[in-house]
């Protein structure tokens, strides 16, 4: 019998008074990395919490593990662990309060894994949370949420604001907590380098929309700067695949999204010479979505 | 694990405030010491007008600290979207908060009017025509403390409970002026015998309902909420 998707959420919606998310489509089978990239105030927040049943979509349905959320969300947060950027601890209580909390809670609490999790940390368990660090403070809320052993990893923003050292360190333990290959993460970031190094998908969300949603290796090969030249000045392909253009004399940088070797030979064909074909980086790739719907929403707006 | 996650909500809320109503009770007991020093030093009046003071100082600051501790700083701090992370609903979530806060103040509330009682009937600082307003200043206290707590979990909000608690710390004594001179109390508060006519039981009766009225509200406010962080 096939396990149930790790997230499946069908056109949600979310009305605020300053802030819409319109019609979110997003699933992902167990076993694998979701990244969530956006700029701030894109949506990212919501759709977690949403996926976690902390707020309750206007329209559409999220199912987690095969749980209808929020309906059936007890059970499915036992198999869930959450960790958000503004999520906080107790600060007059030490981790070993928070830790003996947590295993109240879950029986699935694994006393060896967290007491590894201390020492890789360096965190000391009898420290009270309001002497910590920031970065001490997500470690902290990491290992409270990956010693439970969940099925799904939820991070809201989980290196924002962390320094490279203690950001290799949580991204490290995440990967470590996929070693199980039925356990899942979805996570959002700013950092696409983050999201590029060990997400299996990436969905892409702008103005409360997923303007794109692919596996990674898609993305990365589906788009491409073509650097030409335009020697007779002849006028570019009309093709919808065209994202970007940025023409300097005879100089001419074309980015291109879905390419395949067809595309090269449009250009070819309309008298231009293509001089280099580049990759571009999940960054460049996410700069090129968000202007092409920024220009997109521009256009909506002025009609 | 089949089990309700509220105890364990209320422990660790018990346990990160027990320092604090231990200092309370500590105080509380240190008031009726002093109250009963001063019993037959100054005039009975005065007594009583000073003891009220020194009971209700110690319980309701001790009920307002818990509340804001436990219910609005869980809000203001994110420590909600830590507990509201963990396998946990907004029913679950209110009725440990209702379970640990209600209860602590009730012990409290219980403690200080029964001192009451005993100083002003037991010790024969009033005559017993007095029960029935005794029992209404007690009651609205309690009625008061109700108020607050279920602002306080409706909006989790530090201007919104410390608005309530003005409202209900000047509304109750406000109220109670109001009762004590309708005739129909105020033409028994010396008598020798308590009489419960029938507009000292609806007044009693009122207040429990409109006690009862707002836990429900609150409950069925708290249960409908679609948002919860």
């Amino acid at each position: 019998m096939s396990l149930p998707l790790a997230i499946d959420c069908e056109n949600i919606s979310k009305h605020y008074p300053h802030f819409q998310l319109r019609d979110v489509n997003l699933s992902f089978e167990q076993g694998a990395v979701m990244g969530l990239v956006g700029p701030n105030g894109a949506g990212k927040s919501t759709i977690l919490r949403i996926v976690m049943g902390l707020i309750a979509p206007d329209i559409g349905s999220t199912k987690v593990l095969g749980y209808s959320m929020p309906k059936e969300q007890l059970v499915a947060k036992r198999n869930i662990g959450f960790v958000a950027e503004d999520m906080r601890l107790y600060e007059s209580e030490t981790i070993a309060f928070h830790m003996d909390f947590i295993k109240s809670i879950f029986d699935s609490w694994d006393d060896q894994y967290a007491n590894t999790l201390l020492h890789r940390f360096d965190l000391n368990k009898e420290q009270k949370v309001k002497g910590m660090s920031h970065g001490q403070r997500v470690k902290a809320t990491l290992l409270l949420a990956l010693a439970r052993r969940p099925k799904l990893l939820v991070f809201d923003e989980p290196t924002t604001g962390l320094d490279p050292s203690v950001r290799k360190e949580v991204l490290d333990e995440m990967m470590n907590a996929l070693q199980d290959e039925t356990h899942s993460i979805l996570f959002s970031s700013h950092n696409t380098l983050d999201v590029e190094q060990i997400s299996d998908y990436i969905t892409f969300i702008y103005g409360g929309r997923v303007i794109e949603s692919r596996n990674k290796e898609d993305f990365m090969d589906g788009w491409r700067r073509l650097r030409l030249t335009n020697i007779h000045n002849k006028a570019l392909p009309n093709l919808s695949n065209i994202k970007d253009v940025q023409e300097s004399g005879r100089l001419c940088t074309v980015t291109v999204n879905n390419y395949d070797d067809s595309i090269s030979e449009k250009f070819t064909n309309a008298g231009l010479q293509i001089s280099h074909i580049e990759r571009l980086t999940l960054e460049e790739i996410f700069l090129g979505n968000v202007m092409s719907a920024k220009a997109t929403q521009n256009k909506e707006a002025t009609l | 694990m089949s089990h309700s996650i509220i105890p364990l909500l209320m422990k660790k809320d018990f346990l990160m405030t027990q320092k604090m109503i231990f200092i309370f009770c500590v105080v509380t007991l240190a008031c009726i010491v002093i109250i009963s020093m001063l019993f037959g030093r100054i005039p009975n009046v005065v007594f009583f007008n000073l003891g009220i003071t020194l009971l209700i100082a110690p319980a309701g600051t001790c009920g307002i600290v818990l509340l804001m501790k436990t219910i609005v700083l869980e809000k203001q701090k994110s420590t909600q979207l830590f507990i509201m992370s963990l396998p946990v609903t907004v029913k679950e979530f209110t009725l440990s908060k209702l379970l640990l806060n209600l209860p602590v103040f009730t012990a409290f509330w219980l403690v200080i009017t029964g001192v009451a009682f005993y100083f002003a009937f037991g010790l024969g600082l009033f005559p017993y025509g007095t029960v029935p307003f005794i029992t209404m200043i007690f009651l609205g206290i309690l009625v008061a403390y109700i108020g607050i707590l279920s602002a306080a979990l409706i909006y989790q909000s530090y201007g919104i409970t410390v608005i309530a608690s003005l409202c209900f710390e000047m509304g109750t004594p406000a109220y109670l002026w109001i009762i004590a001179y309708l005739e129909p109390i105020n033409r028994h508060v010396y008598d020798p015998h308590m009489v419960w006519n029938p507009t000292a039981i609806i007044i009693v009766a009122t207040q429990f309902f409109v006690a009862c009225t707002m836990l429900l509200i609150t409950w069925h406010l708290q249960t409908q909420k679609r948002d919860f962080i």
